[in-house]
């Protein structure tokens, strides 16, 4: 026990003259952590929370232009400018100039197509039931509403607002419809009671998260995203302070000196083990508390801890121990000290972008997600998402704790076998 | 007739699938007490031979016996070898001290017993009052000091040293080859590679040169040279190795 103690406290000094490593290890997560965070946290804010700037020219001459646009108000989605004086060539250009998010330009004939299609559609339903003989044949004519985004604006924001603008204008389009057909049947316009009856029709839709537990629910946020994913990423990247360390030590003797000190050598492994493994929980317990205390003060969301507290730790030091067993390995099969660091960092950020660290998995062509598998972030980052995002436990994580273990058992051994050829062990 | 602590016998050592042998049938025996000198030029198998017998490499082929009072399995054998390495073998980010006492730990030594010999080899080689600085500010020469005294915490029975005053200045190299000499006269035998073969003649009492992996001659300086009619250790070892380049 005092030659492990020893060689544990060796570590332990050596890890605090490692300025740069406790900064990679230590800093850059927390930098990482906290940047990301806030990005990501902004934009659900834009998407969510923010109102949209629109700029509107509705040239149109009867009343459905205004009513599209007070649908657009009441929505509570946009901030409205309105400018009827521009052209739809105008409307284009303003949009940049004025800082719009995009520019809708509402043509002069809107009110007379829509009205002139929901009168089609009314005779032809008419001729249907029978109140008709014949519905008289009206070619249908196209709408043409023309919205223009501010380039910046990314794909999917575009598609959630034009789907946002679709469902405002075929609301339109079935009231003009109904509206329609009761002028047929008689009447000046639709009854109350049908109007209110449409009204209420509107499906609701409660939103609400997918849980694998019926325990209190986690709410997905940037803080529930990143952090688990980060932390993940900061254990690995220790491999350039362990990895560089086995080399540097390898190369300037004091492994030759530990190979004639009876269990030197073993000693020396297992306390570089048991001190990284400190380190990785450590950096763990930084970030999750920088989730938990300091973020909220500083308008993030609060990280919330998973419900199930066991899996949680097997699965926390499994990834601690999958991180250092390959830090190990690097530094045990590397020729030299820059050999390490650079095939060790670039090979973390490879495994973490293969695993889904920035961009989730699931947006990944197939191929990509079947090459993920072999990375064991890609398997962390799912034992964490399963715990701090759907609430799982034992039963879902199997395939991230058998992952991990294999990963793990297979390291070790080739460590054990580059060591062997070595004489080391 | 003085007795046999170390007997090699027929080591023989390839690396990989070479077909060239480090070592080719080594044989000889080292008496306790005695200063072994082993010599040869580069590539010849020297420090290859150093490593097998301070149990760092296995051989391929054949032998190391060492004859240590009470000490039979691998482990006690090992915890009376010293080895002093060619490279400086220790933590430049820590200080002499704890780098004594961290090694000192791994010899198994008691508290006190450590923190007393610390203090005696560190006053010993002159690096007393550098004892908490950091050894990566240290001279080329205390460093090599340092790489020393570090073998010589568990009190070895036989040390062995791989260039132990290479890159050194006068100073520091009489300052070793003091140290190693009240070693000896303490019952320590010692074995050592060295290029400063002045040194070497004035140190060993057995000379054993090699070449491409055998021993080429082996016997105590003085019948060496009377052997083959030469005046010192350097010319010895041109005669019976040639003069062309070794890489």
């Amino acid at each position: 026990m005092k030659k492990l103690k020893a060689s544990v406290w060796k570590e332990i000094l050596l890890v605090l003259h490692d300025k740069i490593g406790l900064l990679l290890m230590y800093l850059m997560p927390l930098l990482l952590v906290f940047i990301i965070t806030i990005v990501q946290n902004s934009a659900f804010q834009i998407v969510n929370e923010n109102k949209l700037t629109v700029l509107i020219s509705n040239q149109d001459k009867g009343s459905l232009g205004d009513s599209l646009v007070k649908a657009l108000v009441h929505s509570g989605s946009f901030d409205i400018r309105k400018n009827n004086g521009l052209s739809a060539a105008s409307v284009k250009r303003n949009t940049i100039d004025e800082d719009a998010m995009l520019g809708i330009y509402i043509p002069a004939n809107f009110s007379e197509r829509l009205a002139s299609n929901a009168d089609n559609i009314s005779q032809l339903m008419l001729e249907q039931m029978g109140v008709i003989e014949k519905a008289p044949k009206i070619k249908p004519k196209k709408q043409e509403i023309v919205i223009y985004f501010d380039p910046v604006v990314q794909e999917n924001f575009r598609i959630s607002v034009i789907n946002g603008i679709q469902s405002i204008t075929n609301g339109i389009e079935n009231e003009e419809m109904v509206s329609k057909l009761f002028q047929e049947m008689g009447y000046d316009s639709i009854p109350k009671n049908i109007r209110q009856a449409i009204i209420n029709r509107e499906t609701k839709l409660k939103i609400a998260n997918a849980s694998l537990s019926e325990v209190a629910e986690l709410i997905p946020n940037s803080s529930q995203h990143n952090v688990p994913a980060w932390s993940i990423f900061a254990m690995f990247f220790m491999v350039i302070s362990l990895g560089g360390n086995i080399v540097k030590e390898r190369l300037s003797g004091s492994f030759l000196r530990l190979q004639t000190i009876p269990k030197g050598f073993a000693l020396t492994l297992i306390s570089k083990f048991l001190v990284y493994l400190f380190v990785a929980l450590s950096q763990l317990l930084l970030l999750f508390l920088m989730g938990i205390y300091i973020f909220p003060h500083i308008g993030l969301p609060q990280l919330t801890m998973p419900n199930a507290l066991l899996p949680f730790l097997v699965v926390t030091l499994l990834s601690a121990v999958s991180a250092i067993s390959y830090a190990v390995l690097v530094g045990t099969y590397a020729k030299t000290q820059e050999q390490a660091n650079g095939f060790g960092a670039i090979s973390i950020i490879i495994f973490a972008a293969i695993g889904g660290i920035w961009v989730p998995n699931f947006v990944m062509p197939d191929y990509m997600q079947a090459i993920g598998n072999i990375s064991p972030l890609k398997w962390c980052l799912e034992g964490y998402y399963t715990l701090f995002l759907k609430n799982g436990a034992w039963s879902e994580l199997i395939g991230t704790i058998t992952f991990l273990f294999l990963f793990t058992v297979i390291c070790q051994l080739l460590i054990f076998i580059k060591l062997r050829i070595q004489n080391y062990i | 007739m003085q007795e046999t602590l170390l007997h090699v016998s027929k080591v023989y050592k390839s690396y990989g699938k070479s077909t060239v042998p480090s070592l080719d049938g080594v044989d000889f025996t080292v008496a306790r007490g005695e200063i072994v000198g082993i010599f040869g030029p580069n590539g010849a198998g020297k420090t290859t031979l150093i490593s097998i017998l301070c149990s760092i490499l296995d051989p391929t082929f054949g032998s190391v016996t060492y004859h240590l009072d009470g000490e039979k399995t691998p482990r006690e054998i090992r915890s009376k070898l010293g080895f002093v390495p060619q490279d400086f073998s220790f933590f430049p980010e820590l200080t002499a001290k704890q780098n004594l006492s961290y090694f000192g730990n791994l010899y198994d030594l008691k508290k006190e017993e450590l923190a007393h010999k610390i203090d005696e080899l560190l006053e010993k080689v002159g690096l007393f009052h550098v004892k908490n600085q950091k050894v990566a500010t240290f001279s080329g020469g205390m460093k090599r000091r340092l790489n020393l005294i570090i073998s010589l915490l568990h009190n070895p029975s036989i040390l062995f040293l791989d260039e132990p005053t290479v890159g050194v200045d006068v100073q520091s190299k009489i300052a070793i080859m003091s140290l190693l000499q009240e070693l000896n006269r303490q019952g320590t035998t010692i074995i050592y590679t060295s290029h400063h073969l002045k040194e070497a003649e004035e140190f060993c009492n057995q000379i054993i040169l090699i070449d491409h992996g055998k021993i080429i001659a082996s016997d105590t300086l003085n019948h060496l040279l009377t052997k083959y009619e030469v005046s010192n250790l350097e010319d010895l070892i041109l005669k019976l190795t040639g003069t062309l380049l070794r890489d």
